[in-house]
Formats: C-alpha cells, structure tokens, sequence
C-alpha cells in the first residue's frame, strides 16, 4: 500500500517465521503483529501467506501447533519451535548471513 | 531426517482421515486472526463494520488462503481422487443392473483369459519347480530319416545312454529318466502307481533340499543292477503314507523288488516332467534291473528312456548339438561292428541329436494339445475383447445420456482433466471389480480347464501364483483402458453450449459412427470363435465316426504282472493261457484272447520278406499282433476273405497268417492274397501262408492310411505276451473290478494283474480334438452371448434416441411392421457385415488351423454356413424385442413430449 514498504524475498518468511517463534509460542496473528513491529513497520507479512506457510512448517515438523487460551480468553492455535525447527532455524539464519554479506560485499565493488 | 519424513506422513495421514477437525481448526484459526485485527481497528478508532471491511480485506480473499493451506497439507490429489472414487462408486450403485453386467461381462473376459494363461504357462513357459539353471538344461532328441520321413523321438535305449555320456565332452552331465507304472504294496493293497527310474545325477539339476532323508547318488545307481533305495514323491508320502517321518529306512515292495525307502523329495517337485508326478523315484539302473534283469550297457532294443542335457559352461547349443550328434552315429555304427547293411542303414539315416527345450511341449515332440492350448488362449483374447467392446459400447451409451450433466458441469468450471479422471475412475472400478470376480470365476472354471487339459498337474490355486495374478492385473488395466477411452474421448470432446442446448437426445454423428464399428467387429470375432468351434466339433465327430476295425467299448485289457516267481517260458505261456481260460468261463464274459499288440499303447513288429518286393518296409509301417481262436471275436474286426485262426493252427502244424485287407492291397495288388507266402524274422525261414484278409485296424494313428497288420496265431507264436484282451456283454469300465478279482486268484506268488478298459487307451489320442472342441465351443458360446446382449443394448439404445422420428414415421402413416423391418434391417445390416469380416479373418486364419483338424477342411462350407445362421438367427432374436418396442411407439404421446 504504502511505498516504504517491502515485499519479502522468496523463501525468507519461513525464516523470519521459525525466528519469531524462537522466542516464544504464538499464534498466527501474534506472529505477524510481532514481524510488522520488530521491522519498524517495513515488513508486511501478506496475511494470506501466512497460514499456508505455518502449516507447510507444521507438516515438516519445524513447528508444532496446540490449542491454547489467548489474553483475550479465546481459544487460538499456538504455533511453538520443535527441537528440529530450532536446527533449520540455527541453519537458515547462518546461510541467511553468508548471503546477505557476499551480497553486501559485491555491491560495494567499484 | 527420519523424524521430519514421520512428520510428514503423520501430518498427512491426519490431513486424510481427520479431514472435517482440520477444516474446523482452519476456520477457528483464520476467524480468530480477522477477529484481532477487526479489534485493532476498533481500537484505533474505526467503527465496528469498517473495521471488519478493513480486516478482511487486507486479509486478501479468506477461501484462498483455505484452499491454498489444503494445499499445503499434500493431500489434494488424493482427495480428489476419494471424491472421484465416492462419485463413481454413488453413480454405481444407483444403477447396479448396469453396473452387474458390465462387471460380469469383464470378469467373464478376464477370468477366461486368467485361466487359460495358467494352462498356457504350465504347458509352455515355466521350467519345473527348483530346477536350477534352466536355460543350460536342454532335452535330448534323436532325429533319423526313414522311408524318406524325417522322425524324431524323445526316447532312445540305455546302451545309447551309456555310449553318449562316455563320449560327450560338450555338457556336464547327461541324465536319462523314464516313468513306468509299477505295483507298490502287498496283497489287496498292491497299487500301481507312477514310478521313475532316473540318473543318479539327477537330484543335482534342482535347487531342491529332501523334505526327509537324503536322495540317492551316482554310487548308487551303477550297473548293472544299482541299489534298491527309494525316495518318496511329497504327494505320494503325504497322501498315502500319512507323512509319517518313521517311512525311513522303511522296506517297501515295488515292482518285483524290494526297497529302503532313503527320502521324500520337497513339496511340489515334480522332476523333468510336469504332467506326471512320480510317487516314487528310483535309481535308474535299478529300476532297469527291476523290469528286465539283465546288462543294459550294450541294450540298443528296449527304448524307452528320455535323455537332459547340461550344457559345460560356454557351450553354445549348437556346438553341444553337433558334437552329440556325432556321438550318435559313432554309438549307433558301433551296434553292430562290421556288418556293412547296418552301417549302410545308419548312414542313409542322416542321425542327428537336436537339443529343445526342458518343457516337452515346446519341443519337437509338442503333442497337438500344446498348439490346441495356444489357439484356445488366443480365443480367451479374442473373447476379452468382445467383452471390452461391450462394456465400451455401453459406456458410450451411457456417456451419451450424459452429455447435459457433462457440459453442465464443464460450464461450471470443472477442468477437463479433472473430468477426464473422473470418467477413467469410473472404467478402473469397474474393470477392477470384473477382474476381481474374474479371478473368481478362473480359480473355478481353472480347475476344470486343468483337468482337461494337465491331468497330472499338481498344485493349481492361482491366488498363490504370482504369475497368473500379474497378468490378471494386465488384462484388468488393458480392459479399463480399452472401455474407457471411447467414452472418454468422447466427454472431452463435446461443446459445452451444443451439450446444454441438444441434451440427451441426439447423439453426435461421430459416436454413431463409432458403436455400429463396435458392432461389426463384436460379430466378426464372435464368427471367428464358432467357426473355430465348428472346425473342432466336426473333427472331433469325424474321429469319434471314424471306423477303428474293432469294438473299443466292450473289450478290456488285463496285464499280467509276474513278481517273485521265477517262472521259465513256457510256465509263464501256460500261465498266460490259463488266465485267458478263467476269463472265458465267467459269467457273461463273451470272449478273450492274449495279445502282443494293443491299440496305441504297445506294437510288436517283425522283419518281413516278400517275394517280388525289394523291402517291404518302405510300403508301410506293419503291426503284428498275436492271437487265439478267439481274438477276432474278441476285439470285433470282421473277417473279409477266408478265415480267421482255427485250433488246428497249432505249433508245427503249418504256419498260416491273417493280413489286413490294405497290406493285402499293398503287397498284392489285383491279384488274391490267399495263399500268398510272407517271411517273418529272416529271408530264409519257410513260408508262411495268408489263410484270410481282415479289415483295416488303426491300432497307431489314426490318419496314416499306410498301416497295416497282420496276425500270427498264439500258438505258433514262441514267447509269452503277457496280455489278454477281455469282451464283456456291456461296457468294460464297468466289469474291471470282478474280472481282476477272479484273475487274480491264479496268480503264484505276489504276481498280479491289472485290468485297464481299452477306451483309456484309445481317447488320450482324441484330446486335443476334446479340448478344442471343448474350450471353442465355450468361448463361442460366450462370444456369442456378448455379441448377442451388444446388439440389443445398441438396438434397444437406437430405438430409445430415435423414437420421435419413429412417431414421425407412424404419424404420417407408416405401419407397425415397415417400423420393425427398419430396425431389423439396421441390426442385419451390421450383422451380415461382421459375418463378411469374421469369415475372411478364419479363412485366412485357418490356413494355420488345419494340421490340426481331423478329416476337416478349414474352409468346410457346412460350418461357414452354420455359424452364420445362428449369428443372423441371434442377432433377430435379439432385435426383436426393441424392434418391437419401437412398433409400440405412441405418435401422440412422442411427440408431445418436448
């Protein structure tokens, strides 16, 4: 909608999902409340993105869901980090920040 | 990785099965998440249905995320693919007449297809049960020239054997085996059961462990006379033993010897030869010794033993062929060193050693029932495809009935492929269901074709042959492709707006093309089948007709059996006598001879000399046969000219002889064979003169029109023959039992007789012309069924879319019967068409059948005709009803109706 806004490189919501959840187990509108916030607003998750993708994580085993009591007391599916999802996480963020540096590095070639 | 691969199957399998929770939660989850923004909003001062306008919106399009997060859980294909099965499954059993016939019909395909492949591959293709390296085993035949006929024989004598395995450098080993049917037991419980002598190296070709015991070796079956060690057949240990482990070491009383019993072989093995399994298996050269106790190393007279071959490693077949065939003659020059008639005769033998397959029936010596088999499976084809044309046929009717449901749910938006899977389901279900029941009906109907065609093969479930089931499942998949891409096409094709505006009523020009071609070649391959039919009905009545030269029915063979007497020449001749004495004098017994020769079974044969002929032996082959004052009477052949044996013919009076009325012919032509003079055994023994001329026997063949006999009577005969034939009032099968009963009393020691009714003899020589009568005649008649209920269900189809031109008709006048000759005529039409086709393809085809007809010409007029009159009869029978119905149309109510 608004211009400074980004759209999310392939591949890189299941990423910031999994780092999301590394905190804390959340629900789907908790995690993207938390990506918009934690961005500085930059990020816009597309809503429509991210159930398709936590169920795609959910059925790797990277994240696991449970039905819980949200603050609000109504019942939400919780979304939380498995011991394999927290590799992937560990894993994807390395390679994550090789990327971006050799990106950086050639970009800064004159 | 294992854990994520767990993950994901769990995941699925719950996506699967718990598919309506996992909508529920995807509901919860998505509205939960609308609810906190549309608070959000709120909370940041919109009002209530803006805020919800807002959440939803940027939310962007709720049912796709849903579908695309189904997606995501990896199961849409399949659940399409339950959805198609549900569907089919629902359209099914909404109309289960339809879906009954069309699965009978592709079971009655399938399942005859399934049983016969099961003949077929027992007969042609599978090599014997544990037999190890197959393709290096090969059966040894021997091929010579005589009477400028080329003959090969399976069987060859023990002093070839010996010379053979001597001289052969090209295979490993050679074993010989031969199967004879000997008495086991004692007293009343004496049985004659199959027993097999073989090579001590046999039990070495199979990857075969004893079930008990050890087989026997090489030491053990050395000349001149072996060892007397048994080892069990399975079947036989199990059935008649109680398969109790104790049989070990057992004695056991076979023939006129007495054994140990060392082992039993594994369960179904069956040795080189699947037709007959062996009860007991002995070492050869003891089997050898137990009927003819004598050195067999230089026996170049007693043939009766089947040779294998293992070829030595790297040996081409031809390389081994050779270089046997070499062994051959040098064995066979060296019968008779130094008389140069015989090396004479060799060399213009042109003998040769041809090594076939381990199966007999793919070898030279196939018997007619191998190629009958393959016909017949040919036909169980043929069958299935009249039987997918059908169901194709009627698949397209239905399609047809369905074109509006089709376009409709094309314009809704349904994707042709999603389409096009649905019909292909709907074809899979239901040839699936057909072959299922196929089965059913194979694993029935297959045992009796068994029967029929593999008396002697054991074992026959084919829900354990893996072979059989495979090719089922071919057959089954081949059928829903055959009935299903028709129909398929056929939806793919259709315009979506021309579908919604004509509906179900017109058909298209191009289907109504496509099912009269269905129906022409439906007829034409039911034609072929009767004519098939018709050719093995007719040769099998023209070998039942045909005239033998004596009565099979009435007359019974009994075998003496001499076991643990030694009894010289001329006891056993008295023995021999006197039984035939006993046997006269029974009660209702009308007469009996002794007999060297019997009807297809056993042929004596002598050197004969004739004044004026250089050699008689290439005029014909010559059968001689023995017999008593009786033995005309006995067997039924009429006496011609002169007369039959007398008791003056006896010993030193002088020798006199019968001939048949063709060696008359051929020795004598035009001029009285009475009182002609023929030598027997030698060129220089007096003569001996032809006293009558009786009609022709065909004790060997049935077509060789050069065999003649001729008849010596007993007593001017030296040695004993050891069988007696037996003329009963009734049939023979039925007085077996009393007649052996009396016999038997006369027997010294353990010796016994066996009584076996000439019909035995004589009918195995009729089966191939049996089983092809036997299985065309059923697929015909199936063919012909399925034909049949095509035609109606086309006609009746036809009818049903033409009935408002048919009001039309009646409308402006036309009568009820010019209605039913226009249906008629359109069903006759297709009909004779498929005649024309069908008859061409058999007269081609037949070409291939005739050699194995039996005095019947493939082309036979009476069978063409046949065929076409019940095909042209059936298709009215079958018209009749639609066409009548159509007659009924009502004008008033036809046309009013749209």
């Amino acid at each position: 909608m608004t211009d400074d806004r980004l759209d999310l490189p392939q591949g890189t919501l299941d990423l910031l999902i999994l780092k999301a959840l590394s905190l804390e187990p959340m629900h789907g509108w908790a995690i993207s409340e938390r990506l918009h916030q934690v961005s500085n607003a930059t990020v816009q998750i597309p809503q429509g993105s991210l159930y398709p993708a936590l169920h795609r994580l959910e059925r790797r085993g990277w994240i696991k869901a449970e039905w819980g009591t949200s603050d609000n007391n109504r019942k939400a599916k919780y979304y939380a980090l498995t011991a394999a999802g927290r590799k992937q996480l560990a894993s994807d963020a390395d390679e994550w920040a090789r990327l971006t540096a050799a990106v950086a590095l050639i970009l800064r070639m004159d | 990785m294992i854990t994520e691969l767990w993950a994901d199957v769990r995941y699925r399998l719950r996506a699967l099965f718990r598919r309506d929770d996992l909508e529920r939660e995807l509901d919860q989850e998505l509205s939960f998440h609308v609810d906190r923004a549309t608070a959000k909003y709120v909370a940041l001062g919109l009002p209530a249905d803006a805020a919800r306008r807002r959440a939803t919106i940027e939310f962007g399009g709720i049912e796709n995320t849903k579908e695309e997060s189904r997606d995501r859980r990896g199961t849409a294909l399949l659940e399409s693919v339950v959805a198609d099965l549900r569907y089919t499954l629902r359209g099914l059993r909404a109309h289960p007449g339809f879906t009954a016939g069309v699965v009978l019909t592709l079971a009655l395909g399938i399942g005859a297809n399934a049983a016969m492949f099961g003949v077929l591959d027992r007969m042609l293709f599978r090599t014997p049960a544990y037999l190890r390296d197959a393709g290096d085993i090969n059966r040894v035949y021997f091929a010579h020239t005589a009477d400028r006929q080329r003959y090969t024989q399976g069987w060859t004598e023990l002093g070839r054997y010996f010379d053979l395995r001597s001289t052969a450098h090209s295979v490993s080993t050679i074993v010989g085996f031969s199967t004879w049917h000997l008495a086991i037991g004692d007293g009343e419980a004496t049985r004659e059961v199959p027993v097999a002598g073989v090579s001590g190296e046999y039990f070495g070709l199979f990857d075969a462990r004893p079930a008990l015991g050890r087989f026997f070796n090489t030491q053990e079956d050395s000349s001149p006379q072996g060892t007397n060690v048994a080892v069990l057949g399975h079947a036989y240990w199990q059935s008649v033993l109680g398969g109790r482990p104790d049989v070990l070491g057992q004695a056991l009383h076979i023939g006129r010897l007495t054994y140990t019993v060392i082992g039993v072989t594994p369960r179904n093995f069956v040795g080189l030869d699947q037709d007959e399994v062996p009860a007991v298996y002995l070492p050869l050269m003891s089997a050898a010794w137990n009927l003819r106790p004598e050195d067999h190393r230089r026996d170049f007279h007693w043939g009766f033993l089947g040779l294998a071959a293992v070829r030595a490693p790297g040996v081409t077949r031809d390389a081994a062929q050779s270089e046997l065939s070499h062994a051959f003659l040098v064995s066979s020059l060296g019968e008779q060193p130094g008389n140069p008639e015989h090396v004479h005769r060799v060399e213009a033998g042109h003998l040769a050693v041809v090594l076939g397959p381990v199966q007999r029936d793919r070898g030279p010596e196939a018997g007619p029932e191998a190629s009958v088999v393959q016909w017949v499976t040919g036909m169980a084809l043929i069958v299935l495809l009249i039987a997918c044309a059908n169901v194709a046929n009627l698949l397209l009717a239905r399609a047809l009935t369905r074109r509006r449901e089709i376009a409709l749910r094309l314009a809704l938006g349904v994707s042709r492929g999603r389409l096009a899977r649905q019909l292909l389901t709907e074809s899979l279900v239901l040839a699936g269901l057909g072959g299922i029941a196929g089965l059913a009906i194979a694993q029935w109907g297959g045992a009796t074709i068994r029967v029929l065609f593999l008396p002697g093969a054991t074992g026959g479930n084919i829900l354990n042959d893996t072979r059989t089931l495979a090719v089922t499942l071919v057959a089954t998949l081949a059928a829903a492709l055959a009935t299903g891409l028709a129909p398929l096409f056929q939806a793919l094709r259709s315009d979506v707006a021309q579908g919604l505006s004509a509906g179900a009523r017109d058909s298209g020009a191009r289907s109504t093309r496509l099912r009269p071609a269905l129906l022409v070649l439906q007829a034409a391959l039911s034609v072929v089948l009767l004519v098939g039919a018709g050719w093995f009905v007719r040769s099998l009545w023209n070998v039942r007709r045909l005239h033998l030269g004596y009565d099979v029915d009435p007359v019974m063979l009994v075998t003496l059996n001499r076991r643990g007497v030694a009894l010289t020449p001329a006891e056993e001749i008295a023995l021999q006598n006197r039984v035939a004495d006993a046997a006269r004098s029974m009660p209702g017994i009308r007469s009996a001879s002794p007999a060297a020769t019997i009807p297809f079974w056993s042929f004596e044969g002598r050197y004969l000399k004739v004044a004026g002929i250089d050699s008689v032996d290439l005029l014909g082959d010559f059968i001689l046969q023995i017999g008593d004052t009786d033995y005309f009477r006995t067997i039924g052949t009429p006496i011609v000219r002169g007369r039959g044996f007398e008791p003056a013919d006896r010993a030193g009076a002088p020798l006199v002889t019968v001939v048949s009325a063709g060696m008359a012919r051929a020795l004598w032509p035009g001029q009285d064979p009475l009182g002609k003079c023929i030598r027997i055994n030698a060129d220089t023994v007096p003569c001996t003169t032809v006293v009558g001329v009786v009609e022709d026997q065909h004790l060997h063949s049935f077509q060789n029109p050069r065999e003649y006999t001729y008849y010596i009577p007993l007593a001017q005969y030296a040695d004993p023959v050891n069988m007696i034939l037996v003329r009963v009032p009734g049939d023979a099968a039925e007085a077996l039992e009393p007649v052996r009963r009396r016999l038997q009393t006369l027997m010294p020691g353990t010796s016994y007789v066996t009584t076996t009714p000439l019909r035995s003899m004589v009918d195995p020589r009729m089966q191939s012309w049996r089983f092809g009568a036997t299985m065309f005649v059923a697929f015909g008649g199936l063919a012909l069924l399925l034909a049949a209920v095509g035609l109606y269900s086309v006609i009746a189809y036809g009818v049903e879319q033409r009935r408002r031109e048919i009001g039309v008709r009646l409308a402006l006048g036309a009568r009820q019967e010019q209605v039913v000759r226009l249906v008629l005529r359109g069903a006759l039409r297709l009909v004779g068409g498929g005649v024309l086709l069908g008859s061409a393809i058999a007269i081609v085809g037949g070409r291939w059948v005739a050699g194995l007809l039996f005095n019947e010409p493939a082309t036979d007029p009476v069978v063409f005709g046949g065929v076409a009159f019940v095909l042209v009869t059936v298709a009215i029978a079958a018209t009749t009803v639609p066409a009548l119905a159509a007659a009924r149309v009502d004008p008033n109510v036809t046309l009013r109706a749209d």
